[in-house]
C-alpha cells in the first residue's frame, strides 16, 4: 500500500497543477540607454566609508548597486568597471566593544585594519582602462574644470601630483590625492608637460547615461576644518590659493555647466544631485555642547572664535557644532575653563555654520539652475539627508 | 553529517496548509469529506473531533495515520518575479485508541499535531528582516471518556496535554564593516493543558435513513516558552551589548478555541449501499493570536511586538460517503475557510488566504477488523497583502496538495 501512496505522490508532484510560479513581469528601460553608466562624485561616489576606500565599500558603491539595477533592465550593459580595490585598500578604522567600552580602532593602531600591501601603488597600472565610477575622494568640483591656466596647473598638482615640491599643492613623492591614481592626469604645465583634466575624462567616458553628485567637498573642508581656512601666495607666479574655502557660486556654476556640457555633447542622460547639508553628519552632532557639560561635569564649555590676534574665547552656546576630532582634547579637560578653551579648528562656530549652510543653498541652486538648462532632473539628496538626521527607526 | 541531520529535522517538520496554523488532517476520512466528522462521529476520529460520539465505537480500535503535506509557495513582490519558499515537506501523524469498556462507559487516548507551521526561505531573500525560517509542531495527548446517556444522546470529554515547538530565524538589519547581516535565531518550547468536549445525539435510526448531530468545544491553549533562547550573529561590535551572543526571551504562543456543530445524514440504499452527507461547522477563536511578543532577559535588547490581530473565522466542511457492498467507500467533499488574517496583516511564511478546497478520499473494510482509508486534497490559492509593519506586499501563490493515509485495527 506504501507503494500506492508513493505512486500517488509522484503524480501529484509531478503534475501541471503543481506550478506555482507567476509570469515574469516585463521591465523595461524606458527611453533609458544604459550601454554605458558614468559615475562622477566624491568618497561617497567612490565607496569610501570608515576612513578609507577598501574592497567591501568599493562594492557597496551607490553607482556599483545602481548598475547592478540597470543591468536587470539592460542586460546588454557594457561591463560596469571600478578601479579594482583588494582587502584593506586604504585601510580603514572600526569599531571594538572591550571591556564594556565600545573602541574606534583605527588603521595604525594595534589590532587595526591596516593598509593593503598592493594599495602603495593602487590603481597606477590601472590608467589605461576606461572605468565607470569615477569617483575621487576628496575631489571639489573647482578641481574637476580649470578656468584658467593657474587653475590647471593646481588642479594637476593636487589631483596627479608632479615631482616639484610646492607647499599643500604638489609633493614631491606621492600624488597630490592618492585616491585619484587610476585616472591619468597627464604632466604639470610647470614642467612644460600637458596636463589631462578630470573633465577630460568625462568627455572621453562615452557616457550614455550619468549621475553627478559632486559639490559635497567644495563645502565639507571647510566645515571638517572648524571653518579655519589658509590663505597662501603660490610660487612661480600661480597666485593666491585658499585652502578649505567655501567655493565661490559662480565659478562653481561655470565648472558645474561645464561638467553638463560634457555629458550632454555625448549625448547623455542622466541625473545631477544636490549637495547634503554637512552640518547634520554625526562629524559634528556626536558632541554637543551639552553633552560635554554632563560628561565632563562643566557648568559651561569654552571654545575659540577666529585664529590668531583677532580671535575671542567665550562660552559656547548650542549653536557652535563640536567637531568628533576634538576628543582627545576634551578628554585631556580642554573646554573646561576660559584659560584652556577648545581650539577654533576642533569647533565649528554658529556664524560658520550658518557660512556652510546657506553656501550650500546657494550652490544647490546652481546645480539646480544648471541641471535645469540640460532637462536634467535633481535628486534631492540635501532634502533626503534631512529625514536622517533626527535617525530612522525599523519595526523590530 | 550536517547535512543528514538537516535533513532528519526538516523532514520532521509540518507545515499548515489551510486555516492559520491549524492542521486539520487529524483523520484521513474526515478529510476524504472536507473535513467534516462531529456530526458523523463513526470511528476512533471522534476522540479528536467529537469525544461524545466515541459511544459509536464497538470492541478495542486502534487507528494510526500519517499524512504528507507538499507546499509550494511562490510570492512575486515589486523586485522579484518569484520568490519561493524552500519550505519542506510535512508529516503530520495521528493516532486513536477508542475502547468500550462497559455497556456505557467508552474509554480513549489520542496523539496528534494538531497546530504546525513551516517556511523556509534562501538566505538573502528580499523578505529575510521579515522571516528567514519558521517552525511551531505541536503534539497533543488526549486521554478521553464518553458516557452514553441513552441510544439517543451520549457525551464524552478529553484532557488535552500539548507539548509545543517553536523556532524562528531572521536577519537582522544591521551590519558592520563586513557586509555580513546580523542574524537572529530564537527557539523555544513549552506544555499546556486544555479540554475537549462534546455532545452527539442519534436522532433516527431505522432500515431507511440515520440522521446524527454533533456538538463539540475545543478549549484555547496558550504555550509559555519559559526558556527560550535567544542567539544574536553578525552583530556589529557597536551593538553586541543590544544584541548579545545569547540571551534568554520569554514568549506565549496562543493556540485557538474550536467550537463545532456538525450532522451526518445517512440515506440506506439497500442492506449493503449507502450514501451519506455530512456538514461541519468550525468557528475558530483566532482573535486569541493578537499579538506575537518576545521580552528578551538582557536589558538591552528591545522586546519584540508583532501585532497579528487575526481574527475568529468560520469554516464549513461538508461532503458525501458512498458506501458500496460495505466494503469499499467513496468520499468526496471540500471546505469553504475564511482566512483569519486581515490585510495589512499577511506576513510572507503563512500566506492564509480564504478558499474553497476540493477533496476526495477512498476507504476498504477487510472483515470486520481492518480497513484503511486514503484522501487527497488540492489546495490552490492566490492573494495579493501586505505586512504594513514590515512595508512589504506581496502576490501569493500556494498550492498544496495533502496526502493522508490511515489504517484501522479492531478487536
Amino acid at each position: 500500500m506504501k507503494n500506492y501512496l508513493l505512486i500517488l505522490g509522484i503524480v501529484v508532484i509531478s503534475s501541471s497543477c503543481r506550478k506555482v510560479e507567476f509570469e515574469e513581469v516585463e521591465r523595461t528601460y524606458g527611453d533609458a540607454d544604459f550601454s554605458t553608466y558614468i559615475a562622477v562624485g566624491n568618497s561617497l561616489t567612490q565607496g569610501y566609508q570608515d576612513g578609507g576606500v577598501y574592497e567591501e565599500g568599493q562594492k557597496n558603491s551607490y553607482p556599483a548597486i545602481i548598475a547592478g539595477q540597470m543591468e536587470l533592465v539592460f542586460p546588454d550593459m557594457n561591463t560596469w568597471r571600478q578601479p579594482t580595490i583588494y582587502g584593506n585598500g586604504s585601510g580603514y578604522m572600526h569599531l571594538e566593544y572591550i571591556n564594556g567600552e565600545i573602541e574606534v580602532i583605527s588603521a595604525g593602531d594595534v589590532g587595526g585594519y591596516t593598509e593593503d600591501g598592493s594599495w602603495s601603488s593602487w590603481g597606477t597600472s590601472e590608467q589605461g582602462i576606461k572605468f565607470n565610477n569615477l569617483g575621487i575622494s576628496g575631489i571639489t568640483l573647482m578641481q574637476c574644470v580649470a578656468l584658467d591656466d593657474n587653475e590647471k596647473t593646481i588642479n594637476n598638482g593636487i589631483l596627479g601630483g608632479v615631482s616639484i615640491n610646492i607647499p599643500f599643492v604638489i609633493d614631491t613623492t606621492i600624488p597630490g590625492n592618492p585616491f585619484a591614481r587610476f585616472m591619468d592626469f597627464g604632466g604639470s604645465p610647470l614642467l612644460g608637460q600637458t596636463p589631462i583634466q578630470y573633465i577630460d575624462h568625462i568627455k572621453q567616458s562615452n557616457a550614455t547615461f550619468f549621475t553627478s553628485w559632486l559639490g559635497d567637498n567644495d563645502v565639507l573642508g571647510y566645515a571638517t576644518s572648524g571653518g579655519v581656512t589658509t590663505a597662501i601666495n603660490l610660487p612661480f607666479g600661480l597666485g593666491d590659493f585658499e585652502f578649505n574655502a567655501l567655493s565661490d557660486p559662480t565659478k562653481f556654476r561655470m565648472k558645474y555647466d561645464s561638467v553638463l556640457t560634457a555629458f550632454n555633447s555625448l549625448g547623455a542622460q542622466g541625473v545631477c544631485a544636490t549637495i547634503p547639508d554637512v552640518t547634520v553628519i554625526p562629524y559634528f552632532n556626536t558632541f554637543t555642547v551639552e553633552s560635554i557639560m554632563e560628561d565632563m561635569s562643566y557648568t559651561e564649555v569654552w571654545i575659540t572664535e577666529g585664529v590668531g590676534t583677532g580671535s575671542i574665547v567665550r562660552v559656547a552656546t548650542s549653536a557652535d557644532l563640536i567637531l568628533l576630532t576634538a576628543a582627545d582634547d576634551i578628554e585631556a579637560g580642554m573646554g573646561g575653563t576660559e584659560a584652556n578653551p577648545l581650539t577654533d579648528g576642533y569647533v565649528l562656530d554658529d556664524v560658520e555654520v550658518a557660512n556652510v549652510q546657506s553656501r550650500t543653498i546657494q550652490l544647490n541652486n546652481e546645480i539646480k539652475a544648471s541641471a535645469a538648462m540640460f532637462n536634467y532632473p535633481i535628486v534631492d539628496m540635501h532634502g533626503f539627508l534631512e529625514t536622517l538626521k533626527p535617525g530612522v527607526s525599523f519595526e523590530e | 553529517m550536517k547535512k543528514l541531520l538537516s535533513i532528519i529535522i526538516l523532514a520532521g517538520s509540518v507545515s499548515g496548509f489551510a486555516g492559520g496554523f491549524q492542521l486539520n488532517v487529524q483523520s484521513t476520512r474526515s478529510l476524504g469529506m472536507g473535513g467534516a466528522y462531529a456530526g458523523f462521529g463513526r470511528g476512533t476520529e471522534s476522540i479528536f473531533f467529537n469525544p461524545g460520539a466515541m459511544c459509536n465505537l464497538k470492541g478495542h480500535n486502534f487507528t494510526l495515520g500519517g499524512t504528507l503535506i507538499l507546499p509550494l509557495v511562490s510570492l512575486q513582490t515589486d523586485a522579484y518575479d518569484n520568490i519561493n519558499q524552500t519550505s519542506p515537506m510535512g508529516t503530520p501523524i495521528h493516532f486513536y485508541y477508542g475502547g468500550q469498556i462497559t455497556d456505557n462507559l467508552f474509554l480513549g487516548l489520542g496523539i496528534n499535531n494538531q497546530f504546525g507551521s513551516s517556511s523556509s526561505f534562501e538566505e538573502d531573500w528580499q523578505g529575510r528582516f521579515i522571516v528567514q525560517n519558521i517552525s511551531l509542531k505541536t503534539f497533543s495527548y488526549q486521554p478521553t471518556i464518553a458516557y452514553k446517556i441513552h441510544d439517543y444522546i451520549s457525551v464524552g470529554a478529553g484532557f488535552v496535554i500539548t507539548t509545543g515547538k517553536f523556532a524562528y530565524e531572521k536577519a537582522v538589519p544591521l551590519t558592520g564593516t563586513s557586509t555580513d547581516e546580523g542574524k537572529a535565531a530564537l527557539s523555544g518550547s513549552g506544555v499546556t493543558f486544555g479540554f475537549n468536549a462534546g455532545l452527539f445525539s442519534t436522532l433516527i435510526d431505522n432500515d431507511k435513513m440515520k440522521l446524527t448531530l454533533g456538538a463539540d468545544y475545543r478549549s484555547g491553549q496558550t504555550i509559555n516558552l519559559e526558556n527560550g533562547v535567544a542567539n544574536f550573529s553578525d552583530i556589529p561590535v557597536s551593538l553586541q551589548g543590544t544584541f548579545p551572543a545569547e540571551t534568554k526571551f520569554t514568549g506565549k504562543l496562543n493556540l485557538p478555541s474550536v467550537i463545532t456543530a456538525g450532522f451526518a445524514y445517512e440515506f440506506k440504499i439497500n442492506e449493503k449501499n449507502s450514501i451519506t452527507a455530512v456538514y461541519d461547522f468550525n468557528y475558530t477563536g483566532w482573535s486569541s493570536y493578537d499579538t506575537l511578543a518576545f521580552d528578551f532577559e538582557n536589558a538591552d535588547t528591545p522586546d519584540s511586538k508583532t501585532t497579528k490581530a487575526w481574527v475568529n473565522t468560520p469554516t464549513h466542511r461538508f461532503g458525501i460517503e458512498y458506501a458500496l457492498n460495505e466494503m469499499f467507500y467513496f468520499r468526496a467533499g471540500g471546505y469553504f475557510d475564511v482566512t483569519p488574517i486581515q490585510d495589512g496583516f499577511v506576513s510572507p511564511e503563512l500566506p492564509d488566504a480564504t478558499q474553497f478546497v476540493p477533496t476526495i478520499g477512498f476507504g476498504m473494510q477487510i472483515g470486520e477488523n481492518f480497513a484503511f482509508d486514503l484522501s487527497w486534497l488540492h489546495q490552490d490559492v492566490t492573494r495579493t497583502a501586505s505586512l504594513d509593519d514590515a512595508g512589504f506586499t506581496a502576490n501569493y501563490h500556494r498550492i498544496a496538495d495533502v496526502i493522508s493515509f490511515s489504517t484501522t485495527i479492531k478487536f
